[in-house]
């Protein structure tokens, strides 16, 4: 697979260079929401707030201060990361539908600045043009293919790291927290830290997103943060399947390359990922990964059926 | 000035808490936090709207046959999605995150259905209420008052509904134990699918009541939706009363902070209000701590 996506560009055109790099942007972003959904227990439509701050951040560090691409990113990544522990600590001790609202009445904020804030960010019309990152180690990143390079060491290096967080004492901790936030405070977590610690994280991740999509797209707009941007990331990670690394990934590759693909369905994709929400939490909840499980557990008959169930946590 | 200001609240307010009621009635009776709730209101909005053209009958005539036609909606989602994500028990944040997602996924599914069916453009509809009312300073068209008088109707025919008839009682006992109801022999499920019917009817109202006042459009629902959960938060999850008065008063707030510090943060403003109340009373300004 790996090797797959690292061959891909010598053997596709300028047109689907974009869509593979499209479709990983949306990996990041998906994974992101993945570790909010799948690790820390919550529904959070202020996803797409974080990926803003990340994309503006950078982009008008680059733009009003001429820093470097490399310069901007680290101070953007801070940033999404202070307002995330800053944002964690206030909202994450509420429950259910109040912290939906919550994250729903942040994402609206941080939106609203950007479309009203004009002298700063250009308002609703735009901040442009967004160059390509600057060559850095005798590496440039100017072309399709090169930026798509960089967008796939970036997702790469993502799973490995969420994938060894998984595999460690907090990512435990966190699944501890998601499964019985209670017994796990009985048993000496400190949940209110793990779970501020898990937000941090995916908000990093979402950064690191929005780094790439001001670049990518050579233009920022306030329309490209709405709540359905969130939306959309929680379809990937629901119809992936919820509480596994590779499951977003495979949503988003169904969701956004899939699609495009098949171009007559491209005016009919938000009613097709309303019913896909649908039609997964109804019949599929564990997602692709489940269905796979369930597909392969068939095949195998020797093999138990409940696999699946056992898989989901280790993911 | 300040008197104009405070009327223009007050009729944005009613409306507010209209369009509140239907959501929280929900949230009382089945524990559901309906993201779909917004485009309830705009398929009411355009029901209305293509009755009026079709049949060429004024607004006021349209209006309860759009209502019955959104009850229906609304019915038919409680039973083909969110009843079998019920059945399991309401304490599971999993089951509870289902329901959620499920209906965010009819928000897309009815937005996308409305678009495809009458376009994105924004329509014109006229409740055929015309005329201005001066009252000192403060001047109002008869139109914003009638909507205010419809709504102060529906607002008290619910009351009435609740608190006088052997239904609501029903919903009530369902709102504050829904085992003890079940014990006792409560048909719950029907019982829910009555509150999700009143539910869609109040939405429809409400939607076909603000698009006269601004316009019928597909993306008309996002605000509403927005606005009823802050205001059910305001006055508590659930609460008749507390909707009422939440709407009043996060109308007044709006209106006054657009007025006298900046119309272009407004909102900004309003959903500052929200996070504050929110981390003094985790539940709610009323609400129960559960």
């Amino acid at each position: 697979m790996v090797l797959l996506l690292a061959a891909a560009p010598a053997a596709l055109g300028d047109y689907q260079i974009y869509l593979l790099t499209l479709t990983l942007i949306w990996a990041i972003l998906a994974l992101s929401m993945g570790l909010v959904l799948g690790f820390v227990g919550q529904i959070n439509l202020g996803q797409a707030a974080f990926v803003a701050i990340g994309a503006y951040v950078s982009a008008l560090l680059r733009i009003k201060l001429g820093f470097d691409f490399w310069l901007a990113a680290p101070i953007a990544l801070a940033a999404v990361v202070i307002v995330a522990a800053l944002v964690g600590l206030l909202t994450l001790r509420l429950r259910g539908p109040f912290f939906i609202l919550v994250m729903l009445a942040f994402a609206e904020i941080v939106r609203l600045v950007i479309a009203n804030w004009q002298d700063m960010t250009n308002g609703p019309l735009g901040l442009r043009p967004v160059a390509p990152p600057e060559p850095i180690l005798g590496l440039s990143f100017d072309t399709k293919t090169s930026f798509y390079y960089l967008v796939l060491v970036v997702l790469g290096a993502s799973l490995l790291a969420l994938w060894r967080l998984v595999l460690s004492r907090t990512g435990r901790m966190l699944i501890a927290v998601r499964e019985d936030e209670i017994l796990a405070e009985f048993v000496g977590i400190p949940v209110m830290r793990h779970k501020v610690i898990g937000l941090c994280i995916a908000a990093f991740v979402s950064g690191l997103g929005g780094l790439l999509l001001g670049p990518f797209l050579t233009v920022l707009a306030p329309s490209q943060f709405t709540i359905s941007a969130s939306v959309d990331m929680i379809v990937m990670v629901v119809v992936g399947g919820v509480g596994t690394l590779i499951g977003p990934l495979l949503g988003a590759v169904f969701l956004v390359y899939v699609p495009e693909l098949l171009s007559f369905t491209t005016h009919y994709r938000p009613a097709m990922m309303g019913v896909l929400l649908i039609l997964v939490t109804l019949f599929a909840p564990q997602g692709l990964v489940g269905l796979a499980q369930i597909a392969r557990a068939k095949l195998t008959p020797c093999k138990p059926a409940n696999g699946a169930k056992e898989q989901r946590h280790a993911g | 000035m300040l008197a104009q200001q405070l009327a223009n609240g007050l009729v944005l307010g009613g409306i507010y808490a209209l369009s509140a009621l239907g959501f929280t009635l929900i949230f009382g009776a089945a524990r559901v936090v309906n993201f779909a709730y917004g485009e309830l209101l705009m398929l009411g909005a355009f029901f209305t709207f293509t009755i009026m053209s079709y049949l060429d009958v004024p607004f006021f005539a349209a209006l309860p046959f759009a209502m019955a036609g959104i009850a229906l909606v609304s019915v038919i989602m409680f039973y083909t999605t969110l009843k079998p994500l019920m059945q399991g028990s309401f304490t599971s944040l999993q089951g509870e995150l289902q329901i959620i997602l499920a209906t965010l996924g009819l928000l897309y599914v009815f937005r996308e259905a409305a678009i495809i069916t009458w376009g994105t453009a924004p329509r014109q509809m006229s409740a055929g209420i015309t005329g201005i009312v001066e009252v000192g300073d403060v001047v109002m068209t008869n139109h914003r008052l009638a909507v205010l008088g419809i709504t102060a109707l529906l607002v008290v025919g619910l009351y009435l509904l609740l608190y006088k008839t052997k239904i609501g009682k029903a919903l009530r006992a369902i709102a504050q134990n829904r085992h003890g109801a079940e014990a006792i022999g409560l048909n719950v499920d029907r019982i829910v699918a009555v509150a999700f019917a009143i539910s869609g009817a109040m939405a429809c109202a409400a939607g076909a009541l603000l698009g006269t006042l601004y316009a019928v459009e597909p993306s008309m629902g996002g605000s509403p939706l927005i606005k009823a959960f802050i205001i059910v938060i305001f006055g508590g999850l659930g609460s008749v009363p507390g909707a009422v008065a939440g709407g009043l008063a996060i109308g007044l707030f709006e209106n006054l902070t657009g007025a006298y510090i900046s119309f272009a943060f407004k909102d900004v403003f309003t959903f500052f209000l929200l996070i504050a109340i929110l981390l003094v009373r985790p539940s709610g300004l009323f609400g129960r701590v559960h």
